[in-house]
């Protein structure tokens, strides 16, 4: 009986929190670049992370209610996780130059590239299903 | 003189550098709700004014990303936290999983073979050629890529916010303009085009868009990780 109470009052708590799942989330990533690093695995610890949290997902040991807000806490801010990168310039004034446009230009025409092979690919291969 | 001294303390830097970067964040975020259309995106507005801060403050980037490298270091958790949206739309995945497997290695083909080929013909040597070629992926994948390959990790950080920002603008042209069906499309081309910035405007066009844009970006960055040794390897060879 005990067991039972405390089985539904902790994840209760957790899916009402959304400091808890901030918590889990990193604790979840802290658990698996720690064992990326052990292993000496050649991948980013957030992957196997996202592995880990997909594996829990599916075997119905955490529901989807005591991660979604934490989830959408991480994806929703993603922007201010890159922003400290920009400041990279301040180490690369060479970029500032012809050499910035160059770069510029491959990464314009090389993105547009990138995008119209994808969505061609994907949209056939969808539409070739849908025919058969 | 002590005040100086003060500032660059290193608990004193940590705490007012990360301030004044999520402060930023945060008005930037801000403004751009305000003026939807009107305003540039807020990692524009808000890198411009920390960027100005830096230079008037004499910051070298050492000393910022010192103090806020902590941010950069929550990618980490940002990547685990793509593991919700996808647990929810597994059926659709399942469903498309060969359509979606030949267009992230269409697209990752096409993004490598375009950068290499372009910036051969402009003349860029040899060192930012090889940190270009990583610039589709998610920031950890692209760092973790760019180390392999033997580019320069803090270059591709910043040529992969290049693309995310260029993406993010091209995806939405594109969308209107090419005769895509389906949402799956649809995510795929932000999802492999802009990475991160691509998947939160995929968000904004659709639920399914933006869990295949999470998806196909998480994904590809997988594939390119194990990929990297092989390509390193041909890279050097050209």
């Amino acid at each position: 009986m005990f067991s039972r109470r405390l089985g539904i009052r902790v994840p209760s708590l957790l899916e009402g929190s959304l400091l808890l799942q901030i918590l889990l989330v990193v604790g979840l990533w802290l658990g698996a670049d720690g064992f990326v690093h052990i292993t000496g695995l050649p991948v980013p610890g957030g992957l196997v992370g996202l592995i880990a949290a997909l594996a829990l997902l599916a075997s119905r040991r955490l529901s989807v209610r005591s991660l979604r807000r934490g989830s959408q806490f991480f994806i929703g801010h993603m922007v201010l996780f890159f922003l400290p990168a920009v400041l990279a310039v301040l180490d690369h004034r060479e970029l500032m130059s012809v050499l910035g446009c160059k770069v510029l230009l491959v990464i314009v025409a090389g993105t547009a590239a990138v995008m119209v092979v994808t969505a061609l690919v994907v949209d056939l291969c969808t539409r070739a299903k849908g025919v058969r | 003189m002590e005040l100086r001294a003060l500032w660059h303390g290193p608990a004193l830097a940590t705490l007012s550098w990360s301030a004044a970067t999520i402060a930023a964040y945060l008005c930037a975020r801000a403004v751009h709700r305000r003026w939807r259309r009107a305003s540039p995106p807020p990692l524009v507005t808000s890198s411009l004014a920390l960027l100005a801060a830096a230079i008037v403050l004499h910051t070298s980037y050492h000393e910022y990303i010192l103090a806020t490298g902590w941010l950069l270091i929550l990618l980490g958790p940002a990547t685990v936290a793509f593991a919700v949206p996808i647990f929810e739309h597994r059926a659709l995945i399942v469903r498309h999983w060969a359509a979606l497997a030949l267009g992230m290695v269409a697209g990752s083909l096409t993004s490598m073979v375009s950068a290499w080929a372009l910036a051969t013909l402009l003349g860029v040597d040899e060192q930012l050629r090889l940190s270009l070629l990583a610039r589709s992926l998610s920031t950890p994948f692209a760092m973790e890529v760019s180390n392999t390959i033997g580019g320069a990790a803090d270059l591709t950080a910043l040529f992969v916010i290049a693309t995310g920002l260029v993406g993010a603008t091209l995806g939405e042209l594109m969308l209107a303009c090419l005769p895509i069906r389906s949402a799956l499309a649809r995510g795929a081309l932000l999802g492999l085009g802009a990475h991160g910035m691509g998947t939160a405007k995929a968000h904004e066009v659709g639920g399914e868009e933006g869990t295949i844009a999470g998806l196909t970006m998480v994904l590809t960055g997988l594939l390119n990780v194990l990929a990297a040794p092989l390509i390193g390897a041909y890279a050097r060879l050209l």
